[in-house]
């Protein structure tokens, strides 16, 4: 397999505490879901706060790669490509 | 010596803290603590130093459990919070019940959906209880209309009782290694079978040290219209046991209304018990005139405590954890509304003040001594 593509991962700020404080994080994965199952290993508490306890990324979270939602493209099957920034933002609501 | 009366509040927004000195003249409120996200349990910890916890309910982040030790300044997270095995296929939605355990760091916690966890750190780490979490029942239950929540847990020597919506109650012999469903004489008027084995709507389990083997239950009533298969089922709603929850026999005869949501003991007699009626379409006061109703003998009769209480127009909801009361020689009652006050029931709920009337809405209140 060809060596993995480095992305950026942008942290929003409520998860800034649960990886040292960290605003991007940088790290080589084919798809998103490889991208989570690496912080599933490197950041794990990050990861509880993005993902529930089957893998699924939480109701309220968004992942976008780059300007498009994950759910626009093919979920977290979607391919990462060199430079991609990855962004988890909680969804529009509330009350 | 014990000389602070402790409140924590948890709501919708968050987990607030009040304290006073015994009199109860005034609380001081502090708050709220936590991201802005729902607080449906609360643990005032007193063994010891004593330890304020509070779930969080974060819908974005997942769940957390807040810790407080210095009686309710600050909260911070504990490690970790409850979470089932990656391999179980559940995810937890929420923390319904916090109680402190036999060890001095222990703690359970109930969950949605129905499950139970142990911590043996002050909830540090947590391990799931595969007894009632894996029960052969457990993927059989129902949620309710607050979701399939595991909201009593009560420690009574080697037995452990649960409460379980919709699941009915659960006892353990055993310390909590094997559960069995014990709900002769507990009713369900949304199933054919008005008792079955398990599948009950519980609201709510009490007891007290003083009387072994009695429990009282608020579970779910409203059924004396039913017309459909097994036919009316009335006073189902609130109900006793003498044998440790192996039977339960009904004691709602005298409410305006069976249907309810909490049920507490009062500290020093073990035969005084309140409850706080809702009609059952609507949840919310009858007549729009809210009331707290009181038996001194064990349930044969009640009267209604509503000095000081709004007399009409008054239409809350009281949920299942939003009452309580404290261990004073003259113990007074507490309660929080859906619309967001707290009373206080002094003298035993004979006089009621609204200590607080624009919080956010109120799930879970609880009172300690400290």
């Amino acid at each position: 397999m060809a060596v993995a593509p480095t992305i950026t991962i942008h942290v929003p700020g409520p998860l800034r505490a649960y990886c040292a404080g960290a605003t991007e994080l940088s790290i080589s994965a084919h798809t998103v879901r490889a991208a989570l199952e690496h912080l599933e290993r490197s950041q794990s508490a990050l990861y509880r706060n993005v993902c529930d306890e089957t893998g699924t990324v939480r109701r309220h979270l968004n992942v976008f790669v780059n300007s498009n939602n994950v759910r626009d493209l093919d979920g977290v099957d979607t391919i990462l490509t060199p430079g991609d920034v990855v962004t988890i933002l909680p969804a529009v609501s509330g009350g | 010596m014990a000389d602070r009366v402790i409140l924590t509040i948890g709501t919708k927004k968050g987990v607030f803290v009040a304290d006073a000195a015994k009199p109860r003249r005034t609380f001081a409120l502090r708050g709220p603590f936590g991201p802005g996200v729902p607080v449906y349990s609360t643990l005032i910890d007193t063994r010891g130093t004593p330890r304020l916890y509070a779930s969080s309910c974060n819908p974005f982040f997942g769940m957390k459990v807040l810790r407080s030790t210095n009686m309710g300044k600050s909260f911070t997270e504990t490690k970790s919070a409850p979470a089932f095995p990656k391999e179980d296929g559940r995810a937890l939605v929420n923390i319904w019940s916090l109680e402190a355990g036999g060890g001095k760091k222990e703690l359970w916690c109930g969950v949605e959906p129905a499950s139970l966890f142990r911590s043996h750190d002050g909830g540090d780490s947590w391990e799931m209880v595969p007894g009632i979490s894996n029960h052969e029942h457990a993927r059989k239950w129902q949620p309710g209309n607050g979701g399939l929540c595991m909201h009593t847990i009560i420690r009574d020597g080697n037995r452990m009782h649960l409460g379980i919506s919709t699941g009915g109650h659960y006892l353990s012999e055993d310390s909590g290694e094997t559960f069995r469903a014990s709900n002769q004489g507990v009713g369900a008027g949304f199933a054919p079978d008005p008792y079955p084995e398990f599948g009950q709507c519980v609201h709510k389990i009490a007891r007290h040290d003083d009387a072994p083997g009695r429990l009282y239950m608020q579970n779910h009533g409203g059924w004396a219209d039913w017309t459909g298969p097994g036919g009316p089922r009335p006073d189902i709603g609130v109900l006793r046991s003498d044998d440790s929850g192996r039977s339960w026999r009904s004691i709602a005869k005298g409410l305006p209304s069976d249907f309810g949501f909490p049920i507490v003991v009062h500290p020093h007699d073990a035969d005084t018990v309140y409850v706080m009626p809702l009609e059952p379409q609507t949840r919310t006061c009858p007549g729009g005139a809210p009331a707290v109703w009181r038996s001194e003998n064990g349930g044969d009769s009640w009267s209604r405590l509503a000095r000081g209480l709004p007399k009409k127009q008054s239409y809350f909801t009281i949920q299942r954890d939003a009452m309580d009361i404290d261990r004073l020689k003259t113990p007074a009652l507490y309660f929080g509304t859906t619309t967001g006050q707290l009373w206080i029931g002094r003298e035993g709920g004979e006089q009621w003040d609204c200590l607080f009337d624009s919080l956010p809405p109120i799930h879970n209140v609880k009172v300690a001594v400290v």
